[in-house]
């Protein structure tokens, strides 16, 4: 069980987030929607500690952290049960496909080098990419340098996988294969957090939605739920305005 | 005397061998000064970037009085300051260090360091700043300390990024040592200078030296372009197919 407990985040003025909580089960993908700028990177910054939130509790399985006075030792814990994938992907440019997996298995799981090949080859293979495991992230598309950042992600095998907007910096054509990778990923049970605006995409893999604006959980339910009986007149119009706007130009 | 003595091409030539003999004492200072610098002057640069308290004010000022004093001024205040504070030392706690007993490369060697650390602390400030920030928040995301981080992702590419100005550093740094005669050092300068003491070609020594220098600071320009090439990213694959891609 993962259980955020009263996070409060602001940047100075600015009232972020104020006071969610959220109770994640094993294997159940969640989708965050909401209108820009209603705190769902922060809210996943804050998971993973690259924010520091002024209140909130995190718990993952027995560990559990005061996230507005986690020591360094908390925040390396929380982050080797937790994995991101970023919107920019964030690959490490001086390193190959086959090194930017291997990275965090040498370095952070001490394996040898030999046992980080064989995983981290491993999971390239899983997004399709064994053949390019040589190249430098700057010789890929956005599409596959995202699919690495995933196979990176998923060689630590984290309790949680959160990912942020994963696909709105590709160009439109490689937004499917991107989708399809993920798709793969959550039907492999991995317990996913996931910000999105293809709201196709996530009536299709989500387990469950979250609707977020001003830094509040409004509307939490099944996508059949969310999408088809929104309970507030935000989420209704929310929804449909995406759905207008974003209609979807790839194919799964 | 005729016109053809004023200028005796032939030994600008014959004293170069004879002013190499200290090109070992000139590198033992330039690189000496340059590895000091580089560890001292990261250490300033994260100083200055982690806004240290106190430190990070120190490091300015330390920066700023040693950007805007003469070397020249430096080496004199190292070649008198030192002694004076050993002799307070001695004074005080009734030790005896011998100030004689200390070499002058040793004063010339920790005022070219100094120097050196303040300019290359700038320049290897500049450097780590220029790393991309998603790259370190992935890093640390995967579970990196703030160490693994800087060793394994920030200092690779900001050790790219500043090799060309550490680089021109280290030509003005070997350059510099020839106003290490000021500590009584004999180096390739102090020795051209000996050997013109003796036969008054002044001209032809200068002469000589210059093209020393300048043959030095070509090869070293060369080395630092072969490491640039070795560092860069490779522009092609080789191994294994770029075909094939599955999606
Ligand atoms: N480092 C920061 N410093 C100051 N303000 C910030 C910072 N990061 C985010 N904010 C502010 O916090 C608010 C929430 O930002 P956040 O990125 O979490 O929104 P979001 O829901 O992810 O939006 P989007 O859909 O546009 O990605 C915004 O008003 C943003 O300007
Ligand atoms: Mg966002």
């Amino acid at each position: 069980m993962i259980g955020v407990k009263n996070l409060k985040k602001r940047f100075g003025d600015n009232v972020v987030l104020d006071g969610v909580d959220l109770t994640i089960q094993q294997g159940e993908v969640i989708a965050i929607i909401g209108p820009s700028g209603t705190g769902k990177s922060t809210l996943l910054r804050c998971i993973d500690r690259l924010e520091r939130p002024e209140e909130g509790e995190l718990q993952i399985g027995d560990l559990q952290v005061d996230l507005s006075r986690a020591s360094r030792k908390d925040m390396i814990n929380i982050r080797k049960r937790t994995a991101m994938v970023f919107q920019n992907w964030n690959l490490f440019h001086k390193k190959t496909a086959l090194e930017n997996v291997m990275e965090g298995l040498i370095v952070v799981k001490k394996l040898s080098k030999e046992q980080a090949r064989q995983i981290a080859e491993e999971q390239l293979k899983n997004v399709g990419l064994y053949e390019w495991r040589n190249h430098y992230p700057r010789h890929l598309s956005g599409g596959q340098q995202q699919r690495v950042a995933i196979a990176r992600a998923l060689a630590m095998e984290p309790d949680l996988l959160l990912l942020d907007e994963p696909t709105s910096a590709l160009d439109p054509e490689l937004v499917g294969e991107v989708l399809e990778t993920i798709l793969k990923v959550a039907q492999e049970g991995y317990t996913m957090l996931l910000v999105s605006h293809e709201m196709s995409f996530v009536r299709k893999v989500a387990t469950r939605v979250i609707f977020m604006e001003n830094g509040h959980i409004i509307e939490d339910g099944t996508p059949g739920e969310i999408f088809n009986h929104p309970k507030s007149d935000r989420v209704r119009d929310f929804v449909r305005k995406i759905e207008m706007f974003n209609a979807p130009e790839y194919v799964i | 005397m005729e016109a053809k003595d004023l200028f005796d091409i032939k030994m600008v030539f014959s004293n170069i061998p004879d002013i190499l003999r200290f090109l070992p004492v000139t590198m033992e200072l330039a690189v000496g000064a340059m590895i000091f610098s580089l560890v001292f002057g990261l250490l300033i640069a994260l100083i200055r970037m982690k806004r240290i308290r106190v430190l990070s004010q120190i490091a300015v000022l330390f920066i700023s009085v040693i950007r805007g004093t003469p070397i020249l001024v430096q080496l004199y205040v190292t070649y008198y300051g030192i002694p004076m504070f050993l002799k307070y030392l001695n004074i005080k706690n009734g030790t005896a260090y011998n100030v004689n007993n200390v070499p002058g490369i040793i004063y010339a060697f920790v005022a070219l360091a100094i120097n050196e650390s303040a300019f290359n602390a700038e320049i290897i400030r500049a450097s780590l700043q220029s790393v991309d920030k998603g790259q370190i928040e992935a890093a640390h995301s995967l579970g990196m300390t703030y160490f693994q981080v800087l060793r394994r992702i920030i200092l690779p590419e900001a050790i790219e990024v500043a090799l060309p100005s550490l680089g021109n550093s280290f030509i003005g740094l070997i350059k510099g040592t020839s106003l290490a005669f000021t500590c009584a050092v004999v180096e390739m300068t102090a020795q051209g200078r000996i050997i013109a003491g003796r036969n008054f070609r002044y001209f032809e020594v200068y002469c000589s030296l210059a093209i020393i220098y300048w043959v030095i600071t070509i090869i070293i320009e060369r080395i630092i372009k072969l490491l640039e090439k070795k560092m860069a990213i490779p522009e092609q694959i080789v191994e294994t197919g770029k075909e094939g891609d599955v999606a």
